[in-house]
């Protein structure tokens, strides 16, 4: 299933800018939330193929957002794939723990706008 | 009188002196007595009395048998007290005695009041010889309330024998008891030179030395109970304590708290942002406007983008250091190939070489065993190896980058021709924080990327080492296993947590702990 539409939830405004601009670039529709609440809202509400989920959020932590998402033993976004970006240092146990209900884990400051878009690509 | 002379000849035991001294000083009184006799004798020729008359030899035999026999029942009882003190002290050295010794609660010695004086000399015996009495010895005793303060002080205190076994240690001192009922120390040294090593060189070379060793912990990093401890051993041969060892518990000093950890997680995250969009951006940057810029503007783009990956990679190694000095730093380790392995860090590692004029050339062979390795870490190892290798390199200088396959390893090299080093700083080279007098004067770093290097390797069960000879260049290597040789440990040791193990074809990114750009 080719990716087409991307949910950025991702609260610093440069970062969220740059990935939202090399995205539309690259021709895909997204739509970018600020904080944690508002993110999850838009996950529920519209099926993404795919989620950029930050964990250091205001309001609601990523991880919290997809404990809500698929956690409680059931996948309310079945069809949408999520990679985690962040930068914050995560204890082993969260990190495995996110790890096991996505599909990539990235350290943003490894990541540029174009290797990106080649995660993206391999998702398919 | 006569009792009361020194005796300049101290007896070799105690219990010897006393029949001795008793001898002597009887012997001395009847001489006395019979030089007082004669000049009774003398006196009384002198004063008119015959030696024939009978009468003369009565009062001079009753004379000497008077006086010598109050002579020695005043003797006998004005040296009864040194003669109890006397035998007290026999019976507290511990030689071996027929004698009884004074009992401090007969009625006679509480009414003189000679009690108190053998109580003491009880006492201070006991202070000595028993270490469980101590609180019944009584805390102004000078022997008994220092063990008493042994017991209680935070400093550790080990006495050793020359055998290097020990004979004692206080309750603060890290020991433990073996199987074979021996008391062992816990102390695990940074390197080679150890206290037993220390020891054993003393025994050769020393009659009296002292050493100590900085930041020796008990337990490994994250191990419950770890203390880390100032050591200072001292050696004096021949004597029964003949080696002391104190040990200062510096861990609050040494061993930072968790909320540290978290310090190094949040500042790593404000560092990260920017970084983020500084690479980012030059990213951009380098894609929208590259082909309109000149030789010289795009070298210098080239340094601004070589730089944030330098920054970015350090701030790696820092949480990797920090992480690992707390024993949270893991390796998953799955099958992958090197080539996988390096062409994640490829573009960026060739950047930095062209940007300082090296000629980088990376070969692996095409038959070479796919490895068992956490490929973000194994791509620090690389990637700190040829950074290094790059910085030391001269201008123009070939770096190259292998690999072989040896035994169950598949072993990297990475080969500079630059300044090289001598033997002692090679020594210390894989330690945090190392870095070469030169270096710190011509190369820039924190001397953490050796360290993290080495802790990532042998996290993966491989070892790391260098060649390196001065002014000809230094060749590191480091060993990964390769997969088929640990495959079953793997998938044994991970059974509960499905796809750590998985082939690097195929929903590879999946089972990468991170991907790195």
């Amino acid at each position: 299933m080719a990716i087409k539409t991307i949910l950025c939830i991702e609260d610093d405004r440069f970062i969220g800018e740059m990935y939202v601009r090399s995205l539309h670039k690259a021709g895909y529709d997204v739509d970018w939330m600020v904080d944690g609440n508002d993110g999850l809202v838009a996950a529920r509400n519209k099926p993404y193929d795919l989620i950029l989920l930050d964990v250091m959020l205001p309001e609601r932590r990523g991880s919290e957002i997809l404990q809500s998402l698929r956690g409680n033993g059931e996948d309310l976004i079945p069809n949408t794939k999520v990679i985690v970006m962040t930068n914050f240092d995560q204890d082993e146990e969260s990190r495995l723990a996110m790890q096991a209900n996505v599909d990539a884990y990235l350290i943003k400051a490894d990541i540029t706008p174009k290797k990106l878009l080649s995660v993206i690509e391999k998702l398919r | 009188m006569a009792v009361k002379k020194s005796n300049n000849n101290p007896p070799a035991m105690v219990r010897d002196y006393w029949p001795r001294f008793k001898k002597r000083a009887v012997m001395l009184t009847i001489l006395m007595q019979v030089a007082v006799t004669i000049v009774i004798g003398c006196a009384l020729i002198a004063g008119g009395v015959l030696t024939t008359s009978i009468v003369f030899w009565i009062i001079l035999i009753a004379i000497l048998a008077t006086t010598i026999g109050v002579n020695v029942i005043l003797l006998t009882l004005l040296t009864l007290p040194f003669k109890d003190l006397t035998s007290a002290r026999t019976h507290v050295s511990g030689e071996p005695t027929d004698v009884t010794p004074p009992n401090p609660n007969a009625r006679h010695f509480e009414q003189d009041g000679f009690k108190p004086i053998l109580q003491l000399i009880y006492a201070l015996a006991l202070g000595s010889t028993t270490e469980k009495s101590s609180d019944a010895a009584g805390s102004q005793l000078p022997l008994a309330s220092i063990t008493t303060a042994l017991d209680n002080t935070d400093v550790g205190f080990i006495i050793m024998d020359e055998s290097g076994q020990v004979t004692y240690a206080n309750p603060k001192a890290p020991t433990h008891t073996d199987p074979n009922g021996k008391q062992v120390i816990d102390l695990l040294f940074d390197d080679d030179f150890t206290l037993e090593v220390w020891l054993k060189d003393c025994e050769q070379h020393a009659v009296h030395a002292e050493h100590t060793w900085k930041r020796v912990p008990n337990k490994v990093t994250g191990e419950e109970g770890r203390k880390i401890y100032d050591v200072t051993a001292s050696y004096q041969k021949g004597s029964t304590a003949e080696v002391v060892v104190s040990l200062f518990d510096r861990s609050s000093d040494y061993q930072p708290d968790d909320d540290d950890l978290d310090f190094i997680a949040f500042a790593a995250h404000e560092l990260r942002g920017p970084i983020t969009v500084i690479r980012g951006y030059l990213d951009v940057f380098g894609d929208e406007v590259g082909d309109k810029l000149d030789a010289d503007q795009s070298e210098l783009l080239k340094r601004l983008v070589v730089s944030a990956n330098r920054l970015s990679g350090y701030i790696n190694n820092i949480l990797n250091a920090s992480r690992y000095d707390r024993r949270h730093l893991k390796v998953h380790l799955v099958e992958d190939s090197l080539t996988y392995i390096y062409d994640s860090i490829k573009d960026d590692m060739e950047l930095r070489a062209s940007s300082q004029s090296r000629v980088l050339s990376v070969h692996f062979p095409d038959d070479l065993p796919t490895v068992a390795a956490d490929a973000n870490s194994a791509s620090e190892v690389l990637s700190n190896l040829i950074d290094n290798a790059l910085k030391y390199s001269n201008e123009g200088g070939a770096v190259n980058v292998t690999a072989t396959q040896e035994g169950n390893f598949v072993s990297v090299s990475v080969e500079d021709h630059g300044i090289g080093m001598p033997g002692n700083v090679v020594s210390n080279l894989f330690h945090k924080f190392y870095r070469s007098h030169r270096s710190r004067e011509t190369v820039s770093g924190t001397g953490i990327g050796l360290y993290i290097s080495k802790a990532i390797v042998e996290s993966h069960g491989g070892k790391i080492g260098v060649r390196s000879a001065e002014g000809e260049g230094s060749t590191f290597t480091f060993s990964l296993p390769i997969y088929s040789t640990v495959a079953d440990k793997l998938k044994a040791s991970n059974n509960s947590n499905e796809g750590l193990i998985n082939h690097t074809d195929g929903g590879w990114i999946k089972n990468h702990a991170m991907f790195r750009g």
